[in-house]
């Protein structure tokens, strides 16, 4: 980035401070710019440690008049061959080894220079904010500081004439661990610098300074309990000393990266692409990407085009010439069952076949590959050329049983199968091979160089048991990134101090009450009112509840009142900030990890019957057909008169005989919810649908052992329309307050490629079409999608096209135009989510941003802010998916287990012809599956595949006759739960009758 | 992302101060006393500013004439190279600096003891040879140093200062880095009161933390001050000596 300038020169200024200028030459879009900056450096910046006694007295206070804590411990870890130390970490250690950093039996009193802090965070975002979380909660077991040595006076160097980059950081932090050797020496503490790199270990030892350096390997060697943690020291075989092990090199290579330089130009001039790369489900060495200008994703076929990447990952690809072209195959391959003993030499394309391009035939590549995709035969192909950034993370799975060598007792390098199969099997080293074995684990991905065939890892720690209940669920919260520890002291530090306790004040104009929460007199008092609520059985998280009163002029008085989490959770505390960063509350089959601390979420907030509770009402005038005369909003306190169950409310509803005015009411909620229904339907809104199915439990044992599909009544709709009414009406309120940053939901309209497969599907098969023009066109061509003979057919259409949808998305609203607010799926101009602020943090959001519209207590500026917000809405769309995957896969792990016991024949539909096999969907357990075609036929070769009729015919195993199975079509299946030998992953298994 | 950690928990700023700090303030008077009545050369951390003032004389035309009283003239010339890249433009006309101008010109209007000079101009020129960041505090200072060497009668000296706001800190004096990422006021501080000449609030800044932010930017701008007094005392007494000799 830089090239050495001529020394600056230095001037003392008063206070201790000295000015110098860094200048470095930058260049960007080829140009060099000399830039200058200025440079403080000053001599009260202290070193933390306890033990020190002349720190103390140089510090001075920062803005909120606090003075730093000192944190390093008097008497840190001792050890035999070195003595009381503290450690100093190198930028290479962090990156590799943070998992390590983090692992509370070992790296205590750490020292991290400001320099590599810097270059970690240049790096990799991700790594720094785990390093800063670690330095900001040091006065626990850890002790991590950061030690600002560029702005000391003591430990700032300038870069000497033609030394590099590097050479000049690395010299900085010998020089930081040289200051602290000799700071420190009185007090007879030491100082190691751990550090990968060899240079920086010789120029350390070489120059015999106050300070000892060590590689990662030998500093974790010469802990007490080094052996124990040896496992965990990260993967990086570059060096010769592992030439030995012939079992993974293999004689295949990846081709190389390119260099940033001819990325960066062919990013620029069209000859290459970026995006994020996705491997397909079915076939882990077939990927896609979606780019700018193409209209439909471009595939990556084989190992080598795919060339390293990982599902997600952001790289840079380039065009396969035309001859290299291809149809997407139609076969499932996975990585657990591909390749299984692993020494066969995959043929992938051929290297040599490569022809070089120049930048103008590229282009005109590009042209060709837009208009074939339109034509749809052939699929232009991509290769990937380079990685911009990885995705990866830590991930669950098992060590393959066949890889471990029985006989060797010692460290070995065992494959580990990951749960997500789109994902390769990773390489690990470990000692404890045999002891790991069948049970689940956590890994980290350290590496993979080009000539290893897959990516080096390293284990991290041990769920437990295979299919047992606690590993599994562990599992799948961690493979979907669900923060599912317990509350943190702090956050719960942020609970009011009367906990269970708490009582709303009797009257809005108590003085003691006032003073304590003087925005008090702003709320109405709601408890009048004869408000109720409805919920699922046995629910305790009661955030919504709604009331109706017949006015006199005839109209009726709507009211939907929504838990007010907000008075708890105040912006900027600690319980808010994990709040955000949880996003959303996960329903798992036998557990709910909550977004808000239980006391909050099924106590204070819960608008539970018989008790004052505050509640964020929206009240409106409705006539009769259900119109809105008015809105208003307001903060209240209310007093539900009765917590009913969805059939409860139902039979309240139908029962004659009650004729109290509570009931009164419900029946006038109904009567409105079917008109608003209506209302909705007619303007286009969407009824789809998705294979869900709820587990039952034992009650006594909990094991599951029934399958149900979920029932619907009216009373559900009852309470959902008036959920949509509110979030639309809140909504407009807070776009029309905050029209840059308010939090909303959109459903974009679903491109019609996504629906070019099940249309044409449909129209082969069935002689009907989906319409796309509008949403109202599609549903009603939904609507006509019905095979007389078969009830179920409409369903399955409406699973299909369920899936062809977009998602649905937080956004704030300067992040797109007014028209593309649009919420397709509910045919509304605006939405948001505004009345489950109990578990998603959308609405706690929402909530503020109303509060802030009806003027009760000004926004927050981190909801006023578009970067903020961005920032916001990202991580609860991310957060918002795991959560809904991390259900799913529960339900999933549970149905296995039911099926294990009840082993049965199912109807099934066929929804994908594959060359290779079937897809079946069995709506009774909502699982669907894929049928080789090895396990429908013993005669493989004499199977046809009908691409255009979606047919695939074959002689059948067990009858001997010829059969087509067509796509739609109803199929009888044996339904078994299977545990898989490889993966030791229980799943259902169809086989055809 | 920014690259840089623009305020660490330890409290320290992109480039070493604190929150409460200035940057280098380095400013001599009478630096080209030929071509001006008054000149000032300002260095404010990497601002680097010339301020020429010329006046009172009598207006080059007579529609700028006011029995009255004297009119101010503020020019900014933001030269093409002040930037770490060179722009292409002249600032001349741009909305900005014409803005700038107006600002300082009112900033200045009730400062200035302009009914004693009837019927004349004053002319104020400034240079801006480099900047970084906070560039209308430093502005101020320049014009009031200048105006002082030019003898012209102030009711007091006025000080400028910038002051940004990052989350919950108010930061005091930023330089372009922290300009780009946060929003910043600039203040013209009257001598050592709390009156403000100048409040200039371009981003958007929450109304609570406006409070915190004043008060830390009138302490700073009284610590201007007091550099420019001290520099200016002393340039007064080494005049002193030398007439006396």
């Amino acid at each position: 980035m830089s090239v050495a300038a001529a020394l600056p020169k230095r001037k003392r200024l008063s206070e201790g401070l000295t000015v110098t200028q860094k200048v470095f030459v930058r260049s960007r879009n080829g140009r060099a710019s000399k830039i200058v900056r200025e440079h403080y450096l000053r001599k009260d910046i202290p070193c933390l440690s306890r033990a020190c006694d002349k720190c103390p007295e140089i510090v001075v206070p920062d803005a909120k008049s606090e003075l730093p804590s000192f944190v390093l411990s008097e008497s840190p870890l001792e050890l035999p061959s070195i003595g009381k130390h503290y450690v100093v970490l190198d930028t290479n250690v962090i990156l590799q080894a943070i998992d390590l950093l983090e692992n509370p039996d070992c790296f205590s009193d750490v020292i991290v220079p400001q320099i590599v802090l810097e270059e970690v965070r240049n790096k990799s975002y991700p790594v720094y904010t785990r390093l800063r979380s670690l330095t900001k909660n040091s006065d626990d077991k850890k002790r991590f500081i950061v030690f600002h040595n560029e702005f000391n006076e003591f430990t700032f160097i300038d870069r000497l004439p033609e030394e590099s980059i590097n050479d000049r950081n690395d010299r900085a932090i010998r020089k930081a661990c040289q200051w602290y050797g000799e700071h420190l020496e009185p007090y007879g503490i030491k100082i190691v610098l751990v550090t990968n790199d060899r240079l920086n270990r010789d120029a350390a030892d070489k120059s015999k300074d106050s300070f000892i350096s060590m590689s990662l390997f030998d500093y974790v060697q010469a802990l007490p309990n080094g052996d124990e943690i040896k496992d965990s020291i990260p993967n990086f075989e570059v060096s010769s000393e592992n030439t030995k092990d012939t079992e993974a090199k293999s004689e295949f290579t990846y081709p190389e990266y390119y260099s940033t330089s001819r990325i960066m130009g062919g990013l620029k001039n069209g000859a290459l692409f970026q995006g994020n790369i996705q491997i397909s489900e079915y076939n882990f060495l077939e990927g896609s990407i979606n780019l700018p200008n193409f209209s439909k994703p471009v595939l990556i076929v084989g190992p080598k085009n795919l060339n390293r990447a990982f599902n997600g990952d952001q790289v840079v690809v380039e065009l396969l010439p035309q001859s290299e072209w291809k149809a997407p195959s139609s076969i499932a391959l996975d990585s657990e069952h591909f390749d299984v003993n692993d020494n066969a030499d995959i043929d992938g394309d051929d290297d040599n076949s490569q022809v070089v391009l120049s930048d103008k035939q590229r282009k005109l590549l590009t042209q060709d590959a837009i208009l074939a995709q339109k034509s749809n035969k052939v699929q232009p192909t991509a290769r990937v050329v380079s990685i911009t950034r990885r995705s990866w993370r830590q991930y669950v799975g098992q060590i393959a049983p066949n890889s471990v060598d029985a006989q060797n007792g010692g460290t070995q390098n065992v494959f580990v199968i990951l749960m997500d199969k789109c994902l390769p099997k990773i390489r690990i080293r470990t000692r404890r091979a045999h002891e790991l074995l069948s049970q689940r684990i956590v890994i980290s991905v350290d590496s993979w160089p080009e000539t290893h065939k897959y990516p080096l890892g390293h284990f991290v720690r041990n769920l437990g048991e295979v299919e047992s209940v606690q590993a599994e669920t562990e599992a799948l919260l961690l493979e979907h990134d669900v923060e599912y520890r317990p509350f943190s002291k702090k956050v719960l530090e942020c609970l009011p101090p009367e906990g269970h306790d708490w009582k709303a004040p009797e009257t809005l104009d108590d003085a003691s009450a006032v003073s304590k929460d003087p925005l008090l007199p702003k709320r109405r008092d709601l408890r009048d009112k004869l408000i109720c609520s409805i919920d699922p059985p046995g629910c305790v998280d009661i955030d919504d509840a709604l009331h109706a009163k017949k006015l006199p002029n005839g109209n009726w008085e709507v009211g939907v009142h929504i838990a007010d989490v907000t008075h708890f959770v105040k912006p900027n505390t600690a319980l808010d900030g994990e709040g955000a960063s949880r996003g959303t509350s996960v329903y798992l089959v036998d557990k709910r990890i909550d977004m808000l601390p239980m006391l909050l979420g099924t106590d204070l907030c819960s608008l539970k019957p018989y008790v004052d509770r505050f509640a964020f009402s929206v009240l409106w005038e409705l006539n009769e057909n259900a119109d809105i005369v008015n809105v208003d909003f307001a903060k209240s306190v209310i007093k539900s008169r009765e917590a009913f169950s969805y059939e409860q409310a139902q039979l309240r509803i139908d029962d004659p005989n009650q004729q109290d005015e509570l009931t009164h009411g419900m029946r006038a909620l109904l009567k409105l919810s079917i008109k608003l229904k209506e209302k909705r339907i007619n303007a286009g809104a969407l009824n789809l649908a998705s294979p869900e199915v709820k587990v039952h439990m034992d009650s006594e044992t909990s094991d599951p052992n029934e399958v149900e599909i979920k029932k619907l009544l009216a009373t559900n709709s009852l309470v959902e329309e008036f959920m949509l009414l509110a979030n639309i009406s809140v909504a407009r309120k807070i776009y029309d307050s905050f029209p840059q940053t308010a939090m909303l939901r959109r459903h974009a309209s679903p491109p019609s490629t996504n629906f070019e497969l099940l249309n044409e599907m449909l129209q082969t098969r069935k002689g009907m079409s989906i319409s796309l023009e509008s949403s109202k066109a599609l549903a009603d061509s939904l609507d006509r999608c019905i095979d007389p003979k078969d009830p179920y057919f409409n369903t399955l259409v409406r699973i299909m096209s369920t899936r062809c949808m977009m998602a649905a998305q937080y956004f704030y609203s300067g992040a797109y135009s007014y028209s593309d607010f649009r919420h397709y799926g509910l045919a509304v101009d605006i939405y948001t989510h505004f009345t489950s602020p109990i578990r998603r943090y959308c609405d706690v959001v929402a909530h503020r941003q109303l509060a802030g519209a009806i003027g009760y207590e000004p926004l927050d500026l981190s909801h006023r802010d578009k970067n903020r917000m961005d920032m916001i809405c990202k991580n609860i769309n991310k957060k918002h998916r795991n959560a809904q995957f991390a259900g799913r896969a529960s339900i999933e792990y549970y149905v296995g287990q039911v099926m294990r016991n009840n082993e049965s024949v199912e109807t099934g539909y066929v929804i994908k012809v594959l060359n290779n096999g079937i897809v079946v969907l069995v709506p009774k357990f909502g699982v669907e599956g894929l049928i080789r075609l090895e396990n429908l036929t013993k005669d493989t070769g004499s199977a046809s595949f009908d691409e255009v009729e979606f047919k695939l015919s074959f002689t059948q195993a067990t009858t001997g006759k010829r059969r087509d199975v067509h796509v739609f079509e109803k199929v009888d299946v044996q339904v078994r739960s299977v545990l898989d030998q490889v993966t030791s992953k229980r799943k259902a298994e169809l086989l055809l009758i | 992302m920014s690259r840089f950690e623009i305020y660490s928990p330890e409290g320290l700023r992109v480039d070493g101060r604190r929150w409460n700090e200035l940057r280098r303030f380095d400013c001599s008077i009478n630096t080209h006393s030929h071509a001006a009545d008054g000149s000032s050369y300002l260095e404010q951390g990497n601002n680097k500013i010339i301020t020429l003032v010329k006046g009172p004389k009598e207006p080059s035309l007579r529609s700028q004439m006011d029995p009255t009283k004297a009119l101010l003239k503020v020019s900014v010339n933001i030269t093409k190279f002040s930037k770490t890249e060179r722009s292409k433009t002249s600032h001349k006309n741009e909305r900005r600096v014409l803005e700038i101008q107006t600002a300082l010109t009112r900033t200045f209007n009730k400062n200035v003891m302009l009914h004693i000079y009837p019927r004349t101009l004053i002319d104020i020129e400034i240079h801006v040879l480099q900047q970084d960041g906070g560039l209308v505090g430093t502005l101020i200072n320049g014009i009031t140093l200048a105006l002082i060497d030019a003898g012209i009668a102030m009711f007091d000296y006025i000080s400028g200062v910038s002051v940004g706001l990052y989350d919950t800190t108010p930061l005091l004096e930023v330089n372009s880095l922290e300009e780009n990422v946060m929003s910043s006021v600039t203040l013209g501080v009257v001598g050592k009161t709390e009156k403000l000449s100048l409040l200039l609030v371009e981003d958007k800044i929450p109304l609570d933390r406006l409070e915190s932010v004043l008060a830390i930017g009138i302490a700073g701008a009284h610590r201007v001050r007091e550099l420019m007094d001290s520099e200016l005392r002393k340039r007064a007494e080494k005049r002193v000596a030398n007439s006396t000799n």
